[in-house]
């Protein structure tokens, strides 16, 4: 893990690319079940996938030539995170994977390696879980267009779930609805509340948390693994599986674990940035292929923030910074839509990478938490309605001034950095009294 | 009538759930005069569980089999579950509850009977007289006298002893101008705004009834408001109705100043909501906030629907209004409503936390706290006979003290740096108010504390809330003193709702709890490596 750590801070100006091979090495020397697969790295199994990704150690290249012909967009099941515990004295792994959706069509295809891929993910004698996040209706009329899910007959092991996730234009309009009332002037609260219902943002925010708690807890509670799938597995599949990282790893609660996060589970994974970041809230021009995904990742892992505000090592700031630079940014770590892209613009050679500069010490402190205490502990955020609440950091940021409550954080975190010069003061004190005791053995101490 | 005769039993066996995120007790059960008491049996800890029953808003019972539950819901919103052992002492406990819960008597109340160790009886009654306020008043201006012309309440039995009236105007006018006055209620200074030389006051609402009726001593004492403020000072009288509600209270014996005999004060209606509307509100978003399974959108709409948050943020722009006259304009202020004794207060006591930046300490919020709401006369014992759970037909309930509660917080999240206590002082008030081993809340008014002999024979909230191992609770660490007014955002945007108070039980308050721990960590770290240093820098002071 150090090592891990030591080589992604020395990258300067190199966007993230390949460093995800060390860190997933580290992660391989734990599990003897899974292997590196080097059979995207001309990006032509799959377009959208990273040149490296990681597969059960049973399934061959050839094999995955296959499943890739079997799947959305060729996003053939991949590992997203591995979870170890301990349970009555012996150590469980189980996993969460993630993909597109299988094109069954309305013949009822199947794929054998698929299936063999997916089964060797299961602990002996377990099940496993599939979350669908289209709902069945959705998803069965998937078929007619070639898609479509996981049949029992063909994978009688795994239990389907359907827990509908909103996306698309759907998630634009609620955008649009929710920064409206945000701007909202009018100086009443029963229509600001109104307003803000109608958005249905947070309904969004509610369902994505759900369903990332019901991963979670397929792996945490139930010992089961879990593969991730909507209909291309680069919007809401994303949402899932990295919420679901944030709940079950603390190391994904740190500054690096979560840079680390979003180069593996969304620019590598391939979350289409450049179309879903082209336009905001604002803009008038007819809109396609934009949805604030991506923010509404931010604003989840924000409640939960929230939530436990002694277990992450960022704060809000580096949310908010996130969310600029994924819509607008003169760094080219979210440019292109998936690492294809990436490598064709030559982006590792001409753009600078966000990461090189948010880690500097100077700028990593501005998003510091100083009330942050490393804990190994899973958390579950509270779903209830009455626990999410509106991110005004990013919605009402410029309605009116924070002066006060940045004031407040500055008071704190100047009482901490002067905690720590009195601290070092303290020791060169007691250093020098010490000294000063032994030179002087026959003076009586102060 | 004795306790006893209302205990049906004894002592039971239960089980004791606290709530969602607490571990259950097991212990015996027992029912006082005024407490329910758990004893947990082994192996828990030999700490008492105790709960006082006038906190109890009310009471579910289910038997089934040979046992029981008894849902208690109490007035701070904590909901309690108790399994009983026994159809018949379920039964039996819950009558008993039932009946020591909503004993009107004041004087057998709990607070005459608790005596805890550390605290002496007297203490810190003398923190706030009216004649302590006084004096600082008249350091400022000499225009106002302290009148001790209602000293047995036979003028107006909701005011408190004395009172601060304008120099000019003797006892004789001050008692023509209570009859003039809803329940004798005449205008009296609330505070004195020295940057501006302008006062704040409150009373009733005039008696001037269908026949319009005048009442010279009562134009009399408004001018010399004014001639005493600054000259030329002109005056604002902020109606706490609707103009048609002021017009309408004529028929029935009310009314306003009329504009003619008043010259210099213009009138402003700022309607606030008060009584059955503003519990049935309470009720509502309480309501709501027990419901974990509801969707969003259900959750939002019945938040829009209670109009809790617009009833805090009418409350916060009249006080801004107020506050604005006073600052800005230089204008004097009279706000009253009706009876002069809910809205009213609410207005005037938090127009002095945006203004006066001593209320905003611990010990000046207190003051505020005893002075416009307790001796000022807002009716407690009626307001807080019920909280939100209760299935009783309401009657003179109404949470206007909680609504300023809530107001308060409001205030403190947009000025974190500027108020000395935090929202633990908040939480502390509300649940006294309800129900409290304390005398403070107790009674309606000055003059029935007197009768019952509340400050003799109780100990003071504030006595107990000043104890050193409490104040960690209550003060706010980040605190710096702000001699400025703070402008409260009024938009419903910047308006939450009371997390920390209506969700307190519904969801765990841990992370915050350990937030706030850990804050107050830091802050006396500081305090104490600063005094290491300090003592390290006097010692190692090399002896030559």
């Amino acid at each position: 893990l150090e090592n891990c750590i030591g080589s992604l801070s020395t990258l300067d100006s190199v966007t993230l690319m390949y460093p995800s091979s060390t860190e997933f090495e580290t992660l391989l020397f734990s599990c003897n079940d899974w292997r590196l697969s080097y059979v995207n790295k001309e990006f032509a199994v799959c377009p959208s996938y990273p040149p490296i990704v990681i597969v059960p150690k049973s399934i061959d290249d050839e094999a995955l030539r296959k499943v890739a012909t079997f799947r959305h967009g060729g996003r053939f099941p991949v590992l997203s995170y591995y979870h170890k515990k301990k349970w009555n004295g012996k150590w469980y792994r189980t996993v969460i994977m993630r993909s597109g959706q299988p094109l069954t069509g309305t013949n009822g295809r199947r794929c054998k390696e698929d299936e063999k891929l997916i089964n060797a993910t299961l602990r002996a004698g377990k099940r496993g879980y599939i979350i669908d996040t289209r709902s069945l209706n959705v998803a069965q009329q998937a078929r007619a267009k070639g898609g479509g899910f996981e049949q029992e007959a063909h994978y009688p092991q795994w239990r389907r779930i359907h827990k509908s996730i909103e996306r698309y234009h759907i998630l634009q309009d609620s955008l649009i609805k929710l920064v409206e009332a945000c701007n909202d002037q009018t100086h009443n609260m029963d229509r600001w509340l109104s307003k803000l219902e109608a958005s249905n943002w947070l309904t969004h925010v509610k369902e994505i948390l759900t369903t990332a708690c019901l991963a979670a807890q397929c792996i945490d509670r139930e010992g089961a693994s879990v593969l991730i799938h909507g209909a291309e597995g680069t919007d809401s599949t994303l949402q899932a599986a990295s919420l679901a990282q944030i709940i079950l790893e603390p190391r994904s609660r740190t500054v690096r674990g979560f840079e680390a996060l979003i180069e593996r589970e969304w620019l590598q994974a391939g979350h289409p940035f450049q179309q879903r970041c082209a336009q905001s809230a604002y803009c008038s021009s007819k809109q396609k292929w934009e949805a604030p995904v991506f923010l509404l990742f931010l604003d989840c892992v924000w409640q939960i923030l929230r939530q436990f505000p002694c277990s992450f090592e960022f704060n809000e700031h580096f949310l908010i910074m996130l969310f600029e630079h994924a819509y607008a940014s003169q760094f080219g770590t979210f440019l292109g839509n998936n690492e294809s892209e990436r490598c064709k613009l030559k982006l590792q050679q001409k753009t600078m990478s966000l990461w090189s500069w948010v880690n500097r010490p100077s700028e990593l402190s501005k998003f510091a938490n100083p009330l942050f205490e490393a804990n190994n502990l899973v958390i579950w955020p509270s779903v209830a309605p009455q626990s999410l609440q509106l991110w005004e950091g990013i919605f009402l940021r410029w309605n009116r001034s924070s002066k006060y409550v940045d004031e407040a954080y500055e008071e704190m975190v100047n009482i901490i950095e002067y905690n720590r010069e009195l601290q070092a003061k303290v020791n060169i004190l007691r250093r020098q009294l010490a000294e000063l005791e032994t030179e002087d053995g026959l003076r009586e101490s102060p | 009538m004795e306790f006893s005769e209302l205990i049906r039993t004894g002592r039971a066996q239960a089980e004791l759930l606290p709530g969602p995120e607490e571990a259950p007790l097991r212990g015996t059960l027992c029912v006082t005069g005024h407490h329910l008491l758990l004893s947990p049996g082994p192996p828990s800890t030999p700490d008492l569980w105790l709960l006082l029953l006038r906190s109890v808003d009310s009471i579910e019972k289910r038997v089934a089999g040979d046992s029981g539950t008894i849902t208690l819901r109490c007035k701070d919103l904590r909901v309690l579950q108790l399994d009983i052992e026994g159809v018949e002492a379920t039964l039996d406990i819950a009558r008993s509850i039932e009946a020591l819960s909503s004993l009107e008597s004041v004087i057998t109340s709990f607070p005459f009977f608790y005596r805890p160790k550390g605290l002496r009886l007297g203490d810190a009654w003398h923190f706030h007289p009216p004649e302590r306020y006084y004096k600082r008043v008249a350091r400022e201006t000499n225009a106002w006298r302290l009148s001790e012309v209602n000293q047995d309440f036979s003028l107006c039995s909701s005011y408190p002893r004395a009172v601060i009236v304008p120099r000019a105007v003797d006892d004789d006018a001050l008692a023509q101008c209570a009859r003039f006055r809803q329940g004798g209620r005449f205008p009296v200074l609330c505070y004195h705004h020295a940057p501006s030389g302008t006062v704040l006051l409150r009373s009733s609402q005039p008696l001037t009834g269908p026949q319009k009726r005048r009442c010279a001593e009562d134009e009399d004492l408004l001018r010399a408001v004014l001639t005493g403020a600054r000259p030329g000072a002109q005056g604002f009288i902020v109606d706490t109705r609707s103009s048609q509600a002021a017009k309408q209270a004529r028929m029935t014996g009310g009314g306003t100043e009329a504009k003619a005999a008043y010259p210099g004060w213009k009138r402003l209606h700022r309607p606030l909501e008060r009584g059955r509307a503003l519990q049935e509100s309470f009720v509502r978003l309480v309501e709501a906030c027990g419901d974990t399974e509801q969707s969003m959108d259900r959750w939002l709409s019945r938040l829009e629907g209670c109009r809790w948050l617009a009833h805090v943020k009418e409350a916060l722009s009249t006080a801004c209004l107020a506050a604005q006259g006073m600052e800005r304009e230089g204008a004097c202020i009279l706000v009253h409503g009706a009876e002069g004794t809910d809205s009213t207060l609410l207005v005037t006591s938090l127009t002095q936390l945006i203004l006066d930046p001593l209320s905003r300490t611990i010990t000046g919020f207190q003051e505020l706290v005893e002075r416009e709401w307790i001796q000022a006369g807002h009716p407690f014992q009626l307001r807080c006979a019920h909280s939100a759970f209760s299935h009783t037909r309401p009657k003179h309930e109404a949470p206007t003290f909680l609504l300023f509660l809530d107001c308060v917080w409001q205030l403190g999240r947009q000025f974190p740096l500027s108020l000395e206590f935090g929202e633990g002082l908040l939480l502390a008030l509300f649940e006294h108010a309800y129900a409290s081993p304390f005398g403070t809340f107790l009674c309606n008014s000055e003059k029935e504390r007197c009768l019952c002999e509340v400050r003799t024979r109780t100990h003071s909230l504030w006595s107990g809330l000043n104890q050193p191992k409490e104040q960690r609770k209550l003060r706010n660490p980040l605190y710096v003193p702000n001699p400025l007014a703070i402008w409260p955002s009024v938009e419903p945007q910047s308006l939450r709702l009371w997390q920390g108070l209506f969700l307190r039980w519904t969801r765990p308050p841990e992370p915050s709890e350990v937030a706030w721990e850990k804050v107050w960590q830091i802050v006396t770290e500081r305090e104490k490596t600063g005094d290491s240093a300090h003592s390290f820098c006097l010692s190692s002071q090399p002896k030559q």
